[in-house]
């Protein structure tokens, strides 16, 4: 454990001293609740019943898994990169357990998906988004972006280990994303959708972590989330093995690259 | 082997094979019985097989076929104990550019769980060793090559291991590093007990350093010894010569002679190893003008590790 703690700090570390990688961090997510859920809040919201705020309380639970999964794939780019670069040799010749190797990246890729997920719900609730004020809410919705994430990033560190070429991991990873983000309810509710789509969103994790966060930390959450039907218990039990299936292909994936 | 002269073994490899895929046999075969405070260079052309067998024993990659060990464990079944034993440089770089030299240090030295007094302690002095202590701070991607290399070097001995991987340590350095780090490593095995494995590109530098040194080709050790026991078996001196004519007839006839203890044929040039090169060269001439062999380039020197390494691979040491 301490090892990974290690390789987290230095990951953090070498975050922190990189201005163009936090500044993209950090203004990433704002413009995303300004650009997209204002934007796109004008144009739908007058036809949600509530009107403009409704449709950026609705919406930001989805920039949130957005961010997180993005947050995911830049960890996979950094696991691949140093990987190519050599610097996993270093890790390997050292005397810790292997799996600590991949939660240094992962823990990392966690840590910074909830700085922005906070960043997001503070810029929400300025742009006028109904977030609760309750701690046990935003806990509860940390914690569902944290097992998200940290699936993601296992799936991202999967595919980092199993390709030595920066851009077919990028493309890869790519066509991933975009079902993620589209075929669920983040944009727009289940029951908007074509039966076809719905399946796709009903197994698509995004909709259980979109669906969890409303429930978590939209005031008057459960009146948005109850459109789609999906329980909360549901929610955390979806990401949670989805978290696992992550870890699952991410140290399967990291062994056999050891071969 | 006796059990006691056994346990001085520092690694012992049996049979050690690497495949990759079902084509390339990186490793085929290598023993390898090192002895505890001692340094064993590893010598070979390019793609020889010399970095694949210190993967296997830094734990790395695991061996296709054969067993092996460093400082008594199973490099397979106990990797955990080799690891904590040795240090690596490796070949190519390993260091994470972003970083500063300190910092690479520190977090190395982290990995190994060393305390943060040790730690500080172990940086300041290997810093001094190898002058960095003045770009320290900076970050390594403003390094020149040679900085690069001398860091990674001392990285590798932050935990104060007691069994040294060097693959080509000295590569990219100006003479005056290579010497002080040659200097180093000597010092590593004299005053600290350490053992070390290396590999090089620099004859004279196996020459100095290693008690003993193996020269390897195609993934196998062709022949393995003290260097004054190799360059020894070459003659008192070596005749070089390069020519065109006759040339299968002049080695034979050359063979023929009792004064010629070795002969060499590799890209073109022939070596004769006689017992002595100013007394022969006459003879050597003349039989070649017998032969219809025309000597172009002829020269006597002393025997080198370079000239064992050409007569067992057939090839220049710069090929
Ligand atoms: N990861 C790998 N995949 C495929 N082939 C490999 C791999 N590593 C090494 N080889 C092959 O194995 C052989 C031995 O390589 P190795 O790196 O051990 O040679 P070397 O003696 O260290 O060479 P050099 O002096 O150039 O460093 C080479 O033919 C090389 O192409
Ligand atoms: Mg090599």
């Amino acid at each position: 454990m301490s090892a990974a703690v290690t390789l987290w700090s230095k990951h953090m570390v070498k975050s922190i001293h990189n201005q163009m990688e936090m500044t993209g961090m950090l203004i990433q997510p704002i413009l995303w609740v300004v650009l997209f859920g204002v934007g796109m809040g004008s144009l739908l919201g007058p036809s949600m019943p509530g009107g403009e705020d409704i449709y950026i309380t609705f919406m930001l639970p989805g920039i949130i898994a957005l961010t997180a999964s993005g947050g995911a794939i830049a960890g996979g780019s950094t696991w691949l990169n140093e990987r190519l670069q050599g610097i996993v040799k270093e890790y390997l010749a050292a005397p810790i357990p292997r799996l600590s190797i991949l939660m240094g990246n992962a823990l990392s890729t966690v840590s910074k998906g909830l700085i922005q997920s906070l960043i997001i719900l503070i810029v929400g609730i300025i742009v006028g988004a109904n977030i609760t004020s309750n701690p046990l809410g935003w806990m509860g919705g940390l914690v569902l972006v944290a097992g998200f994430t940290l699936g993601f990033a296992g799936i991202a560190l999967s595919m980092a280990s199993s390709t030595d070429n920066m851009g077919a991991y990028h493309s890869m990873i790519m066509l991933l994303n975009l079902p993620l983000l589209f075929l669920s309810n983040a944009l727009y509710p289940l029951e908007t959708m074509p039966t076809w789509m719905r399946i796709g969103a009903l197994i698509n994790p995004t909709t259980y972590v979109v669906t969890g966060l409303r429930y978590m930390l939209l005031e008057n959450g459960a009146e948005f989330a109850k459109v789609d039907t999906i329980p909360l218990w549901l929610c955390f039990v979806a990401i949670t093995i989805f978290t696992a299936l992550g870890m699952w292909l991410a140290s399967s994936a990291f062994k056999k690259s050891l071969k | 082997m006796s059990e006691a002269s056994k346990n001085n073994l520092v690694i012992e490899a049996r049979g050690l094979v690497k495949r990759f895929g079902q084509e390339i046999l990186a490793v085929d075969g290598v023993d390898l019985a090192i002895e505890a405070n001692t340094i064993y260079a590893l010598l070979g052309p390019n793609g020889a097989g010399k970095t694949t067998p210190i993967i296997m024993l830094t734990t790395l990659l695991e061996p296709t076929e054969g067993s092996a060990k460093v400082a008594g464990f199973d490099v397979v079944m106990q990797a955990n104990d080799v690891r904590k034993t040795i240090g690596v440089t490796f070949q190519e770089t390993t260091l994470d550019k972003e970083l500063t030299g300190r910092q690479a240090l520190n977090y190395h030295a982290r990995l190994y769980g060393m305390s943060k007094d040790q730690r500080q302690a172990k940086i300041t002095e290997l810093l001094v060793l190898v002058e960095l202590e003045d770009a320290a701070d900076r970050a390594i991607s403003t390094y020149s090559g040679g900085m690069k290399r001398r860091l990674e070097l001392i990285r590798g001995l932050m935990t104060d291991p007691n069994v040294l991987f060097l693959d080509e340590p000295t590569l990219g350095l100006d003479p005056q590093s290579r010497a002080r780090i040659g200097d180093y490593i000597v010092e590593l095995k004299v005053n600290r007990g350490m053992s070390v494995l290396l590999t090089t590109h620099y004859m004279d530098e196996a020459e100095q350093l290693s008690d003993k040194v193996a020269i390897i080709d195609h993934g196998k050790i062709l022949i393995e010894g003290r260097p004054s026991e190799l360059v020894d078996q070459m003659g008192a001196d070596v005749i070089t010569i390069a020519g065109q004519g006759n040339r299968d007839d002049f080695i034979e006839k050359v063979n023929d002679l009792s004064c010629c203890e070795t002969i060499t044929t590799g890209n073109g040039i022939i070596q004769i190893g006689v017992d002595s090169g100013s007394r022969r060269l006459v003879e050597i001439i003349s039989l070649a003008n017998e032969r219809g062999f025309t000597v172009e380039d002829i020269s006597v020197a002393k025997p080198s590790l370079g000239d064992v390494f050409l007569k067992y691979t057939g090839r220049q040491f710069r090929d």
